[in-house]
């Protein structure tokens, strides 16, 4: 295992390269760039050379992206085109409220999703089947988005329940109990999404897995009903979808682009917002490479985990 | 057996992988939030010690674009990053809403020639550390700003010494154009004489200063990085630096040794959050007021507004229009543009998309400008003149114009739909595209547009107007060349006296109208939501922080 670990590593190498030259050109045939965006007839032309002098834009695109390699080699971002700050320091400062938002949706995803796909599959074809179906289809059609406005609307505005934005009160003692409260909409509405998606997996999963041979061996030798489905069948069930969930993670960190926005959630896909819309070049590669980056990861560690419950996978 | 073990094992890893993530997240989570709030403790605790249950007195200002950067003396041309720089610092002068000035740091700006401007200083003025503030910083941040290297957003360009892209040459440590007298006396002069406007608003309003007892060993190729700009906790201001979470919030707490009277308000949050949650947060009181011009209550939602009974709603004074630009290269024939005036319906677009609260003017200059010109008569709605005039310049109606819109400004966007469907009544056709704003500027530089729409900055100074209709820029927005307009424009630019001005910007502002490179489309009276906890301060046009140490709001 160690020496496919080691593979595995070596392989990402070239691959992540790839993905940083391939995000680099991109970016930089994306019209518009971070300096002429700034239309003003009354900045003098010789203001604007001068801040692309300033900024590199004048070299030539490989030159500009040797240079950021070379950064990248010394462990550096660079900096930000529009608040200057280091990248790296923004993407630190985001990455946590981001990865607090994306576990616990998928958390609270996964609790919806599996108790739900079980009693679907075990009752299938009744009308709870149906419901659950049904209330999966709604979850997976809902825009995030909407669901979202929505219930900022009601939960926050008409009932004034809950805060309608933000991940602390501002003037407040940003605690652990602040946090929590404005985490509640937004992992609501990522959760209901996610378990909208994996209620119909988890059905299909142990449909597979309660038509097995070993089931009925396992009623036969007199086990309760509850015992089969939850210590004999789910656990086989679940293997599947450990890959599903791997695939999950970084459709995760992009999909709450959108939920970070609407709920002003001050995460990466905010900054990632932000830096397209400023042209803010180093912003956004420090950011592909993080996103590059846990792809590649929960890729190896799904495939690890997946050898590691299924005996029938081998290393190789 | 086998499967079985391995299922633990899979278990327990998938525990294992959980809690990590979790616990990661909690302690990443967690120690911003305990730094800010040390932050946040520290700072009043060294200075002043507020007894802890002594009631807050707490505003929260909304803004719909994010404040880029806290640096005064390179702003990016960010609007939302004015509103906490100007908390944060005084300028000489600041203005009023009805484009006067007031002095602020300065005690007094004089000139007898209008090319040597002495400024005095008020001897009181001290940072907010209790340093004394001194002709010292003026000369250190005019020399660190306007250094080669350094990237500012001062135009002083007409300060002698200073190169055309207001800079010093290479080489060059002094500014020849810069006296200092004694500690509090400095003076300023020019390259030709101006109008005391273009120095009051360019000088006075527009520099801020730098503490030369903090930065004096910067080196000026790594000002924009200094630490400094990402904290500037020592500035001259009514408010101090306190927190600033990027695309988040800024907040200012009461500068405790302003050098006027102490501010009333104990913090002031600039919450960053998007246009559709603004009316919304104010309705829940999440933020009690909005700002000018980043922060827009859309017009369209203002019957909703005025329905929340813990608000006032007031109009301010028509502001800065949205304008439609022609590319004078692909529409060269001047019937054609007037045609596209006749054919707006632009009353309709302010009685029902903005209820009223607009008014329509043909040129780029605000109604209360002092130099807006009141004699000319708009372009009036009329479809069968638009129609007579394409005949007359004899229009192929198979040329399709392309109408590049930015999206962002939803009002914005709402008005363009309408005008495209006048548009095509007079049997234009339209090929519409929308996009974010710099993929739009990136196109309107190749001119692959016809006709596009956005709207300008306010300038107190009158010449910064007309810059756009110069003839010398083949890449503009408008690509428009007309000798008598750049004569126009040169002579406003030369004069000093100030009814000749007049006479110059009004002639100006006729040619223009029937020129027509670019034709105003509505003047919104921008909707100032104030909560009623708010005792004094509302969001204005134009120097909206000018007496904000007088704000006051109910404590909570």
């Amino acid at each position: 295992m160690g020496a496919y670990l080691v593979r595995r590593l070596l392989i990402a190498i070239p691959v992540f390269w790839g993905i940083t030259v391939l995000s680099f050109l991109m970016m930089n045939l994306a019209p518009g760039n971070p300096v002429d965006m700034l239309i003003n007839p009354n900045i003098p032309p010789e203001m604007r050379e001068l801040r692309k002098e300033l900024l590199g834009l004048n070299d030539p695109i490989y030159v500009q992206y040797i240079k950021w390699l070379g950064e990248l080699l010394k462990g550096e971002l660079g900096y930000s085109f529009s608040t200057y700050a280091p990248v790296t320091q923004l993407i630190a400062e985001r990455i946590g409220p981001t990865l607090l938002l994306a576990s616990s949706s998928l958390a609270v995803g996964l609790l919806i999703a599996i108790p739900l796909g079980i009693v679907s599959a075990v009752k299938q074809n009744s009308k709870l089947d149906y419901l659950m179906t049904g209330l999966s289809f709604l979850g997976t059609s809902i825009p995030p988005f909407f669901l979202g406005l929505g219930l900022i609307y009601i939960v926050g505005i008409e009932l004034k329940w809950l805060p309608t934005g933000g991940m602390t009160t501002l003037g407040g003692d940003g605690g652990i109990g602040d946090v929590a409260i404005h985490l509640i909409l937004p992992v609501l509405v990522l959760g209901i999404t996610i378990a909208g998606k994996k209620v119909r997996y988890v059905r299909a999963s142990m449909l597979d897995v309660l038509k097995q041979d070993y089931l009925r061996t396992a009623r036969a030798k007199g086990l309760t009903e509850w015992s089969v489905t939850n210590r004999h069948a789910l656990r086989n069930a679940l293997i599947p979808i450990i890959a599903v969930i791997g695939a999950e993670i970084p459709l995760l960190l992009g999909g709450s682009i959108i939920i970070e926005q609407v709920f002003q959630w001050p995460g990466l896909g905010q900054l990632t917002m932000e830096a397209i819309l400023s042209r803010d070049y180093p912003t956004l590669m420090g950011i592909n490479l993080v996103a590059a980056c846990v792809v590649l990861l929960t890729n190896l560690i799904i495939d690890v985990l997946y050898a590691t419950a299924d005996p029938r996978i081998e290393f190789n | 057996m086998l499967k079985r073990k391995s299922i633990v094992i899979l278990f327990v890893l998938v525990a294992l992988l959980l809690s990590a993530c979790s616990k990661a997240t909690k302690t990443d989570v967690t120690t911003p939030v305990k730094q800010a709030a040390n932050e946040k403790t520290d700072v009043p605790a060294s200075e002043t010690p507020a007894p802890p249950d002594a009631a807050r007195k707490v505003l929260t200002i909304g803004i719909v674009n994010a404040p880029v950067t806290l640096n005064q003396i390179n702003t990016q041309g960010s609007s939302a990053s004015l509103a906490p720089i100007n908390l944060l610092n005084d300028a000489l002068l600041d203005v009023t809403d009805e484009a006067e000035f007031i002095p602020k740091l300065a005690e007094s700006i004089e000139t007898q020639d209008k090319q040597t401007y002495r400024i005095k200083l008020k001897e009181i003025a001290k940072w907010n550390d209790g340093t004394p503030f001194t002709t010292a910083d003026v000369a250190f941040t005019l020399k660190l700003a306007l250094h080669p290297k350094v990237d500012t957003s001062f135009q002083l360009n007409f300060i002698e010494g200073l190169n055309d892209s207001g800079k010093l040459d290479e080489g060059v440590a002094d500014i020849s154009g810069l006296t200092i007298i004694d500690a509090t006396t400095f003076e300023i002069k020019t390259k030709t004489p101006i109008d005391p406007l273009v120095f009051n608003e360019r000088f006075g309003v527009k520099v801020n200063f730098l503490p030369q007892h903090i930065l004096k060993d910067v080196n000026p190729e790594q000002v924009a990085t200094h630490d400094y700009f990402q904290k500037p906790t020592v500035t001259i201001g009514p408010y101090k630096f306190a927190n600033y979470v990027q695309g988040q919030y800024v907040e200012v707490t009461k500068n405790e040794n302003y050098y006027l009277d102490v501010p009333k308000i104990d913090s002031i949050f600039i919450k960053v959050l998007p246009a559709a949650n603004l009316v919304a947060q104010l309705q829940t009181g999440e933020i009690q007021m909005n700002s000018l011009p980043v922060g827009l209550v859309p017009i369209t939602d203002y019957d909703k507004v005025t329905g929340f009974d813990n608000v006032n709603v007031t109009s301010a004074p028509a502001s800065e229009p949205a304008e439609l630009f022609f590319n004078i290269e692909k529409l060269s024939d001047k019937k054609v543009r007037q045609a596209i005036a006749h054919a707006l319906n632009r009353p309709q677009i302010v009685e029902k998309l903005l209820k009223g609260q607009a008014e329509i003017i043909d040129g780029g200059i605000p109604s209360k400008h002092p130099y807006f010109n009141a004699t000319i008569k708009n372009y009036d709605y009329d479809p069968e003149k638009s129609k007579q005039l394409l005949k007359e310049a004899n229009w192929d109606t198979n040329q399709k114009l392309t109408f590049l819109i930015p999206v962002g400004n939803k009002v914005r966007e709402q008005a363009a739909d309408i005008l495209v469907q006048n548009l095509e009544a007079v049997g234009l056709k339209i090929d519409v595209q929308k996009f974010d704003f710099p993929t739009l500027i990136d196109k309107v530089e190749k001119g692959e547009h016809h006709i596009t729409i956005f709207t300008r900055d306010y300038y107190i100074e009158p010449s910064l107007y007309f810059t756009t209709y110069k003839g010398d820029k083949p890449d503009s927005v408008i690509r428009y060349n007309n000798p008598l307009v750049d004569e126009l424009i040169q002579k406003g630019e030369q004069e000093i006296d100030e009814a000749k001005r007049h006479d110059i910007y009004n002639q100006l502002q006729e040619v223009l109208h029937e020129d027509v490179p670019t034709l105003a489309v509505y003047s919104e009276k921008r909707l100032q939501v104030v909560s009623k906890d708010v005792l004094v301060g509302k969001p204005l046009n134009l120097g909206t922080f000018n007496n904000v140490n007088q704000w006051d709001i109910v404590a909570k």
